[in-house]
């Protein structure tokens, strides 16, 4: 295989360089401007491209939105019955 | 006699203002305890995480229609069969009013009344069932007229996403059957209630991906 990289390696310069358009790095590159084909497809890459953002947004603000509403309810539960504290009397910890 | 170690150390104790410091025990009282328990279960989250995957899912197939349904002149393609929009749109508010249903139940729950609780979630059910139903018939109303899976790209895509999403109804049916169960025998009660909240939250999905499906291949 190493031996073979020089050619390898020059035949694909030589695709790029006096073959380029028959090479096309895109499989699915087709059509012209304004073809009804290329529309769909941009519209649909751009739905994709845009989903994971909101999924996961949606995902974060939920969350978000629970802890805070978690923590809301906490301390209103906590005003209504306080912690109690520890058991540390601070005169018997300093003897 | 020797005294012990321990009794050597309390020679050259601190005096009671030092042993008061911070670092000798003394100083400010601890902060009050608080709760530790988390916001949500972990099976709440790892139905957020699923119903996450499962958007994306159906973002994909959603994503196909659009390359079909923009790419083609004229849609939907002639000498195809129309589909019923208007018993559909009965169905969608069937399955709508299920998601409904379902909301009262989880509140019925958090009041204790397991009683209240399953007569909703059978409500819910028999929504489900219904709506599962009608568009059962539907299906064969329309292989009838010649749409089918290989008629054409239409067809195709069409039995696909919406099959997809039966198929989605389907499961989370027999998932609130079987919560139905586990309530009418006390597994889910007002305290134990993970089990019913993430039922609840995956028919809620299914119902709230119903309406964007219906409008984008019923009506666009």
């Amino acid at each position: 295989m190493l031996k073979r990289f020089p050619i390898i390696f020059s035949t694909l310069v030589n695709i790029v360089l006096w073959h380029g358009t028959s090479a096309w790095a895109c499989s699915v590159c087709f059509g012209g401007a304004g073809d009804d084909a290329i529309d769909g497809y941009n519209a649909s890459v751009l739905f994709l491209m845009a989903t994971p953002y909101l999924v996961v947004g949606t995902i974060i603000g939920g969350l978000i939105f629970t802890y805070r509403r978690a923590i809301k309810r906490r301390e209103q539960a906590e005003a209504a019955e306080p912690v109690v504290q520890l058991a540390w009397d601070q005169e018997e910890s300093g003897r | 006699m020797a005294r012990s170690s321990a009794a050597r150390k309390f020679d050259h104790a601190p005096s009671i203002d030092a042993a008061r410091r911070p670092g000798f025990g003394g100083g400010k009282p601890p902060p009050p305890v608080r709760p530790t328990t988390p916001i949500g279960s972990n099976a709440w989250l790892g139905m957020v995480m699923l119903l996450g995957a499962e958007a994306m899912f159906f973002a994909g197939l959603i994503g196909a229609f659009l390359v079909f349904r923009l790419g083609s002149a004229v849609w939907p393609p002639p000498f195809q069969p129309r589909l019923p929009t208007g018993i559909t749109a009965i169905n969608t508010f069937i399955l709508i009013t299920s998601a409904v249903t379902m909301r009262v139940g989880l509140r019925a729950n958090q009041r204790g009344e397991s009683t209240g609780l399953i007569r909703w979630l059978s409500w819910t059910a028999s929504l489900g069932v219904i709506f599962l139903t009608i568009q059962g018939f539907e299906w064969v109303r329309l292989i009838h007229f010649g749409l089918t899976v290989s008629s054409s790209v239409y067809g195709g895509l069409f039995y696909t996403i919406i099959g997809f999403h039966a198929l989605h109804v389907f499961g989370a049916l027999i998932w609130l059957m079987v919560v139905w169960l586990k309530t009418r025998y006390g597994a889910i009660t007002k305290q134990n209630y993970v089990g019913l909240q993430i039922c609840a939250m995956y028919w809620v999905f299914v119902v709230a991906l119903w309406p964007a499906l219906y409008g984008l291949v019923y009506l666009y």
